[in-house]
């Protein structure tokens, strides 16, 4: 079942074309786009969570058009969205702040309400800190605020960008494992650039560069694309579009392996590496 | 332990909540101490009304306490939802008013000290609550502004929110600001229904273009009519009583196109939603 149907998506901001008639399609389960900084990850996002209309191409989010402002209004009701640098009222605390958002997703009543900020502040890890002021929370706790408010009213569509950049690696696991729950039974899009968070967490993947989606499909489709073309040697190979000393002190080289290299099993890295473009990454090499 | 129970009929009445106070009070006290009687009550107890009070006082006491300007709203007879959103309208905070009341006594004081540059108190006057409609809307300013463009909320119904908290707290900056003029009273209520033009015109404007950009285009007109007008002496044009039903009819305009149009027209809270 597609939830996520995204067709030729065209998006420019002046004189920059941040998205070059991009396909998406994603359903139930967590699909992840990868791609570098500046690569149009989080304009695909924001046309995803209804912030911004695309300039040419087709959307369509839960059977509905957002274009049309009554379907618009109902694909609301029915999405969580954590924005990349999403911003607190600082003054307020935890639980005012997802209060207040809950408020803008329509749930009036008072007492139903407060229940449903409790919920999502128990399932984020948060009941110790509700009534704190949430500048006086860190970083991680902060980015859990953020995840807390998009899961209220219990989505269907949940959109997530870059939710676990800045995370110290306990609370990337931490959160890996809310947004794998989070996962279960409704749609879930989020972007990073960590290829092990995307490892761990997406059935499916986009890879987005320079505005355009240069491969979809599953983890294990892409890291396919880089068999026979990563290998160890004592030294960095010439041959190398891009290589590194490993703790064994070994080098992983990855390209075009030359005749006889010892080849070894690649990663979704190297497949993201060999994807993103030869000559960037011979221009870091030299 | 105590030999002393409460008889069947009172713990029955008591679990009705149908005894006075005083006998509820006793009964309380000594259901605190009473295993006995507490056993025995559990039977005569509503479920779905001790789980509806305990779910009340669980909130009362988790829920946090609202801020002084929530509770100000809630006992003006803003309901508490409003209320909420009034107090997260980012030009409501304290550096923004300081900034706007600084430039109005700016302008008050230069025309206390020269009577020429009363005409820029005028001009002036207006923006102080245009600028504070835009600023609430500002991407830089409202931090949760993404969040606010996916919820379902109205746009409309938000801007008109924020739009009348904005004036409740700038109006009466300016008013007090407009008292400390030199010369005729009429100077320190002339602004009033420009400020209302501009403002319904700027709203009725964020069906095609942001508040942001709305009220920049409104103020770009106002400060290029106003100008010329004052430095060429001519502020009737502007101020005097023609311009004034202009600016009530702009107004009423301006408002009553927002009235029609509410369930037709798109608010342009973001760039493109």
């Amino acid at each position: 079942m597609t939830t996520v149907r995204v067709k030729g998506a065209t998006k420019s901001f002046g004189r920059t074309t941040a998205l070059h008639s991009v396909d998406l399609d994603a359903g139930p389960g967590v699909t992840g786009l990868l791609g570098p900084n500046g690569a149009g990850k989080t304009t695909l996002l924001r046309i995803i969570a209804t912030v911004l209309a695309p300039d040419r191409g087709e959307v369509t989010l839960l059977g509905r058009d957002p274009s049309r402002p009554d379907d618009r209004k109902r694909i609301r009701e029915r999405l969580g969205y954590l924005p990349q640098d999403a911003g607190f009222h600082r003054g307020f605390t935890v639980f005012e702040f997802i209060d207040y958002v809950a408020i803008l997703k329509e749930m009036t009543g008072r007492r139903a309400r407060h229940d449903e900020v409790r919920r999502v502040i128990g399932l984020t890890g948060l009941a110790s800190v509700s009534a704190k002021r949430i500048r006086a929370l860190s970083g991680g706790m902060r980015r859990r605020v953020g995840l807390a408010q998009s899961l209220l009213g219990d989505p269907d569509l949940l959109v997530l960008d870059e939710p676990t950049v800045g995370l110290d690696p306990e609370q990337r696991l931490r959160f890996r494992e809310m947004i794998s729950h989070a996962g279960e039974g409704r749609t879930v899009v989020l972007s990073s650039h960590q290829t092990d968070d995307i490892t761990a967490l997406c059935a499916r993947i986009a890879v987005i560069h320079q505005g355009r989606a240069r491969f979809t499909g599953t983890p294990a489709e892409l890291t396919a694309q880089a068999e026979g073309r990563v290998w160890t040697e004592a030294r960095r190979s010439p041959a190398a579009l891009a290589a590194w000393r490993t703790g064994d002190g070994t080098y992983r080289n990855v390209g075009e392996p030359p005749a006889g290299a010892d080849l070894i099993a690649p990663t979704l890295e190297d497949a993201y590496l060999l994807l993103m473009g030869e000559p960037e990454l011979k221009v870091a090499h030299s | 332990m105590t030999a002393w129970h409460l008889d069947p009929d009172a713990i029955r009445r008591y679990a009705q909540g149908a005894v006075p106070l005083e006998l509820a009070a006793s009964a309380e006290a000594h259901l605190m101490k009473c295993a006995a009687c507490r056993g025995a009550i559990s039977s005569y107890v509503d479920a779905r009304r001790a789980e509806a009070i305990w779910h009340e006082v669980v909130d009362r006491v988790d829920a946090p306490r609202r801020s002084w300007p929530e509770r100000m709203l809630v006992r003006l007879g803003v309901r508490e939802p409003t209320a909420r959103l009034v107090a997260a309208t980012p030009t409501l905070r304290g550096p923004w008013l300081l900034a706007v009341a600084g430039v109005l006594a700016l302008a008050a004081w230069t025309a206390q000290v020269d009577e020429r540059f009363l005409q820029m108190f005028l001009v002036v006057a207006p923006l102080g609550p245009l600028a504070g409609v835009a600023v609430a809307f500002a991407g830089g300013l409202d931090p949760t502004r993404d969040i606010g463009l996916a919820a379902p909320y109205s746009g409309l119904r938000l801007l008109l929110i924020r739009t009348a908290a904005v004036l409740a707290v700038t109006v009466p900056l300016v008013a007090a600001a407009g008292l400390a003029l030199p010369g005729s009273n009429w100077l320190a209520a002339a602004w009033l229904l420009p400020t209302a033009g501009l403002t319904c015109a700027a709203l009725a404007l964020t069906g095609r273009m942001p508040p942001v950009v709305a009220v920049g285009v409104v103020a770009t007109a106002w400060v290029s009519v106003t100008t010329p007008a004052g430095l060429a002496g001519r502020l009737d044009l502007a101020f005097g009583v023609g311009a004034q039903v202009l600016w009530l009819a702009m107004a009423v305009g301006g408002g009553t196109w927002l009235a029609v149009t509410r369930n037709t027209v798109t608010t342009k809270l973001g760039r493109s939603a």
